[in-house]
């Protein structure tokens, strides 16, 4: 009896996994350049674009503790021009041959893309190769993107309501690690740094060894290689890119603050210590996440928003880093609300995380969410550019964009509680109340 | 190749070549100093749709695209926004409550059943949407047609709902964004137009469930409804689930309300308006105006080219070539003239940090004059179009973008080929076409340069903006707010006026003054000066000559029991309010003794006059105010009164201003007065004063 009900559970089981044979594979090629450049092309002619783009292994987490924000600063420098690019020409070349562009920095890499139409692909690789090869490094450039990067943090982070919540909250967790600081790093910073500085940190990070080259759209392969070799084969490799391996030290005692701003409704961010992206415990995280926070009927939002009308909203997201990151948990509460409360609501939910099996139905809707998820987010090309990129720099396997989905999958319900068990510590946690301070509203 | 088949000459040869640099290899050399040329224009071709009417009115559009296993399912309604006022916010709570309770499911089971299939499902104001993977369709349909047609507002989530916006209210109450967006809306449309509603307290208190249901019977109907489907889907598939679950025995039609809406006016002259943000460190810079163009106009395609050339794109605009790039002022300023079928408008925006903010609007003020009088040259207006034509194919990369051109075609009535002949007519787009649309739609002068920041470091610099000269405060709900600055803790009137007369010599010479003669002249014309001559015995009488030429013309005698107005021999006599405002003027310390004249002082707070700071000094006997004082916070000394006189004409409006203190035996006296009413001002240069100079009694008799 009790062998075929077990026979029974692990068809009923397997039948619930989706078919995933329909869900479209993303076809890819790629190879590397003898300077170290890894090139990856996906191929397709549904509209007559391409996204070319390149990721440099270098975030804040490269920078020297005195020196941070250069990374995201370079983001910004990068728009100068080259050897070849007059000043303010960067932008021109690509928005005068009707396409976009952009830049991002994170803790761990900086990624550059233009989205241009189809018969322009040649200017982006040599945009592109010309920033890579030289790139203008000079006062008046350094000078006005200071300048403008002022702007951005005061308007990100200053001017931005909660603006400073993440900023606090890392330097809360991270003592050690470059974690700490987020990549705007500081104005003061910046400000020191000496032009040469600028200059050592190019050669440094902006090699070809160091990158990855990512091109998705309406391409002619064989074409693509030959202009490819032409513009970046003779980019001269870079030394060899020493990472830091700093390890945070494990928090035994749980850390409490409270920090005053400007801010109305009380904000209260819990911090865990998660293991990095990729790795397998990572993925049931992700997967407890989702059940804490994945849509209105998620734990977190049922709980604390909609039961006991505690907040504005709740919910938990991880922080996915090359080296181990974060969960946050957070909640904006209702006016009048007291900040203990709410926090005491979304513990309750966690440790019943720690303490019950999820049921069957909701094990079958984190998949069905995250089916539907993945199979949007390869939708357009900057996307599938950016994803096969992704892949390639931090787990050497651009495939995972058709693979990752398995190792979700493969989370069971009791990964699930386990991994809420192993990481979501009272003692590892940072917890901070973002309170408004009475002498704020004038 | 193999070098061993080649003979020596060759490989001398093809050495020599490659020492040269010119190889005959399979990859040329590639010239890095110039921009490659693009390849051949690629086709852009865009996708058809299907137009179907239901019986009960339901326009049912279809794009159909099989490239991923999704639908997604959007109905828009088409009807103007009605005006709330009191209540607003109707509108926003019965489209978010739709979801929140239907006849046959609660919230948490709507939630529950769209999150199991990893769907999504959002209803507002004007519509619904719902999408998700092909296998789930029927059952997201389902729920969105559901909500759409068995909504019950439930009491309980109507109040959670209320519960959680006025705490959003309160939390938007510190931040910019919201607060320049109120402001906004505010002074663009006023309060009597929807796009002016703006959610407060008070409204959102007042909203009853009978206001939802009312709302959604009234505006969620077939006849004025487009459901716009996109994906993996044949339009025959999707009219069979669309008319078994919208059609005319589910959803019946009937007429909607269209009132006539007034359009807003713009105001005579730039006003700057200025609602305070706590603690910013940026101002919150935004110059708008209403514009009258509506979608599918022959103009919209080059007002779309003078705005991309001032203001769009992302970084080439002139706003951000000239206050990031050149100035960095800002980490972004760009413009958006958009068509609307009520009202369209005109916005050019920044954050820029608190001291640059009068820099910036010169910036701002000087970019949008120029695009109107200067010609924009040809490779601009090329490359901008090049730049659009690009955009255009980009957006073409989603299914969503054919459904929102269809939609757009059948709502504003376009014709069928209009976006198939788009890139035709944005080619032809010349400079001539982008100036003169510049100079029909922009108004650089109607402008409400608006700004939400830091009051105290930014407002004063602004006012000079402002076409009276005089900055209108708000607060973060778009509502008046009193302009004047707290003043700092436990100053009183009697502090300000204290410290007035300190500055002009001290309290103890002016209490001991007995008399003063002041001596003046006022240009009356070309060529016409007067003299003036005022003499006073303290407690005793004032008496006043206006003369030409040494001819007295005009006199005033005032004493305490009776006053007299002179024109040329004619003597009238004044009434007792007119007798009373001089009274003040028979002390030489005027201020310092009110109380005991039977007035009252209150001092109002700071405000920002033309630059300077100045305390505000209200004064007032029996319950009406009789004059506003204001002192300059920084010297101390009375810069300005204001009053209202009664005149055969009615009420006067005067203000009096006193400038240019000079010393005379140690005590300052202001040797430029003015006073101005009606339009007219007269100004007094005071060439000499003498204080306890002999004055004649005599003067004061009647």
């Amino acid at each position: 009896m009790k062998i075929h009900n077990a026979c029974l559970g692990l068809m009923l089981s397997v039948l619930a996994l989706p078919a995933l044979g329909q869900i479209r594979n993303v076809e890819f090629d790629e190879f590397t350049l003898k300077n170290g450049l890894h090139v990856i092309l996906h191929e397709d002619h549904s509209t007559p674009i391409v996204a070319v783009t390149v990721m440099y292994h270098v975030g804040s987490k490269n920078e020297d503790t005195t020196r941070t924000g250069m990374a995201h600063f370079f983001e910004h420098l990068l728009f100068e021009g080259s050897e070849n690019i007059a000043r303010g020409e960067y932008d021109s070349y690509v928005e005068n041959a009707g396409g976009a562009l952009n830049a991002n920095t994170t803790q761990d890499r900086t990624f550059y893309y233009e989205l241009l139409p189809s018969n322009q692909l040649e200017l982006g690789l040599w945009l592109e190769s010309e920033r890579m090869l030289h790139a203008k490094i000079e006062s008046i450039g350094i000078e006005t993107q200071r300048e403008v990067v002022k702007e951005e943090k005061r308007q990100r982070y200053d001017n931005q309501p909660y603006g400073q919540l993440l900023p606090t909250t890392m330097e809360a967790v991270y003592s050690e690690h470059p974690y700490r600081w987020t990549p705007i790093g500081s104005l003061d910073h910046l400000n020191a740094a000496s032009d040469e500085e600028f200059m050592d940190f190019y050669k440094k990070f902006y090699v070809p060894n160091n990158a990855v080259l990512s091109i998705a759209g309406d391409i002619d392969p064989k074409q693509t290689k030959k202009w490819i070799k032409q513009y970046f084969e003779d980019i001269p490799r870079g030394a060899d890119i020493e990472r830091p391996s700093i390890q945070e030290p494990k928090r035994t005692v749980e850390y409490r603050d409270t920090v005053l701003g400007k801010d109305a409704l009380p904000m209260i961010v819990q911090a865990y210590p998660i293991p990095a992206q990729g790795t397998p415990d990572y993925y049931a995280v992700e997967m407890l996440n989702k059940v804490l926070s994945g849509g209105e009927s998620s734990r977190l939002n049922r709980r604390v928003v909609e039961e006991d009308q505690l907040a504005l909203f709740c919910g938990a997201f991880s922080f996915g880093l090359e080296d181990p990151g974060v969960t946050l948990a957070f909640s904006m509460a209702n006016m009048g609300v007291d900040p203990a409360e709410v926090e005491q609501a979304m513990n309750e939910e966690v440790n019943r995380m720690k303490r019950d099996l999820i049921s069957n139905r909701e094990l079958e809707k984190l998949k069905n969410q995250i089916e539907s998820e993945f199979i949007q987010s390869n939708a357009s090309m900057a996307g599938i550019a950016e994803s096969l990129a992704n892949y390639h720099m931090y787990f050497g396997d651009a495939d995972l964009i058709n693979t990752e989905i398995d190792r979700y999958l493969a989370v069971t319900k009791e990964d699930i509680r386990k991994a809420a068990q192993q990481h979501y510590n009272e003692n590892s946690r940072v917890t901070l109340y973002f309170l408004q301070d009475p002498e704020a509203s004038k | 190749m193999n070098s061993r088949n080649l003979s020596p000459i060759a490989l001398l040869t093809l050495a020599t070549l490659s020492l040269l640099g010119i190889n005959n290899n399979t990859w040329a050399q590639v010239d890095r100093s110039k921009a490659p040329e693009p390849g051949p224009q690629p086709e852009i071709a865009i996708g058809d749709y299907t137009l179907h009417t239901l019986d009960n009115g339901l326009k049912l559009i279809v794009v159909e695209n099989h490239r991923l296993p999704r639908i997604s399912w959007n109905l828009t309604l088409d009807v103007d926004p009605p005006l709330e006022g009191d209540k607003s916010g109707t509108a926003s709570f019965a489209g978010q409550l739709m979801k929140s309770g239907t006849e046959k499911r609660s919230k948490a089971q709507i939630d529950e059943a769209i999150d199991f299939i990893g769907a999504r499902l959002s209803t507002s104001a004007q519509g619904a949407f719902a999408s998700s993977l092909t296998k789930h369709a029927d059952v997201a349909l389902g729920l969105m047609a559901d909500v759409v047609l068995g909504a019950t507002f439930p009491e309980e989530e109507l109040e959670k709902l209320r519960a959680q916006t006025l705490s959003n209210l309160a939390a938007n109450e510190t931040d910019p964004g919201s607060i320049s967006s109120n402001l906004r809306r505010r002074v663009m449309y006023g309060p009597d137009h929807p796009y002016g509603d703006v959610d407060t307290e008070e409204s959102i208190s007042a909203i009853t469930r009978e206001d939802l249901q009312l709302y959604h019977e009234t505006y969620f109907r077939p006849n004025v409804a487009y459901l716009v489907v996109v994906g993996d889907i044949t339009p025959d598939d999707a009219l069979a689930k669309v008319k078994e679950l919208f059609g005319p025995m589910k959803w019946k039609s009937r007429p909607v309300p269209n009132p006539v809406i007034p359009v807003p006016m713009r105001p005579d002259g730039n006003q700057v308006v200025f609602a305070h943000v706590p603690g910013a460190v940026q101002s919150v810079l935004h110059l708008v105006h209403t514009v009258r163009l509506q979608p599918g106009h022959n103009d919209v395609v080059p007002v779309s080219v003078m705005n991309s050339i001032l203001g769009g794109g992302a970084f080439s605009g002139r706003l951000m070539q000239n206050l990031r790039e050149d100035k960095a002022f800002t980490y972004g300023a760009r413009c958006n003239m958009s068509p609307d079928d009520l009202i369209g408008s005109f916005d050019a925006y920044a954050n820029v940090r608190n001291e640059v903010t009068d820099s910036a609007v010169v910036e701002f003020l000087y970019e949008i004059k120029r695009i109107t009088e200067e010609p924009v040259d040809a490779e601009t207006v090329k490359n901008t179009i090049t730049n659009m034509t690009g955009s255009f194919a980009r957006s073409l990369e989603r299914p969503e973008t054919v459904a929102r051109f269809a939609l757009n075609i059948e709502r504003y009535g376009l014709s069928k080929d209009y976006y198939r002949t788009y890139l035709e007519r944005l080619a032809a787009v010349t400079p001539e076409d982008v100036q003169r649309v510049a100079q029909a739609y922009l108004r650089p002068e109607q402008l409400h340069i608006t700004v939400a920041g830091n009051k105290g470091e930014v407002a004063a610099s602004l006012a000079r903006f402002d076409a009276d000269g005089e900055i209108d405060f708000y607060d973060a709900f778009g509502r008046k707010a009193s302009n004047l600055e707290a003043v700092p803790e436990g100053m009183t009137a009697a502090d300000v006026i204290e410290a007035y007369y300190e500055a002009r010599g001290g309290l103890a010479r002016f209490e001991k003054l007995k008399s003063l003669v002041e001596i003046g002249e006022m240009q009356a014309g070309p060529e016409m000066v007067l003299e003036v001559k005022t003499q006073t015995v303290f407690g005793e009488g004032m008496h006043t000559e206006i003369s030409m030429a040494g001819a007295v013309m005009m006199g005033q005698t005032v004493t305490p029991t009776f006053g007299v107005n002179n024109q040329q021999g004619t003597q009238l006599p004044m009434s007792v309010e007119e007798l009373a405002t001089y009274q003040t003027s028979l002390s030489s310390t005027e201020y310092a003794h009110l109380e005991d004249m039977g007035y009252e002082a209150q001092l109002l707070g700071i405000h920002p006059n033309r630059g300077n700071p100045v305390y505000i000094v209200e004064i007032r006997k029996d319950g009406s105010t009789t004059k506003e004082l204001q002192f300059d916070a920084e010297s101390g000394l009375l810069m300005q009164v204001n009053r209202a006189q009664k005149s055969p004409m009615g009420p006067l409006q005067i203000t009096e201003t006193f400038e240019n203190y000079r010393d005379f035996e140690g005590l300052l006296f202001p040797t430029l007065q003015t006073q101005t009413a009606n339009g007219q001002q007269m100004a007094f240069r005071m060439t000499d004063i003498q204080p306890n100079a002999k004055v004649d009694s005599s003067l004061f008799k009647k």
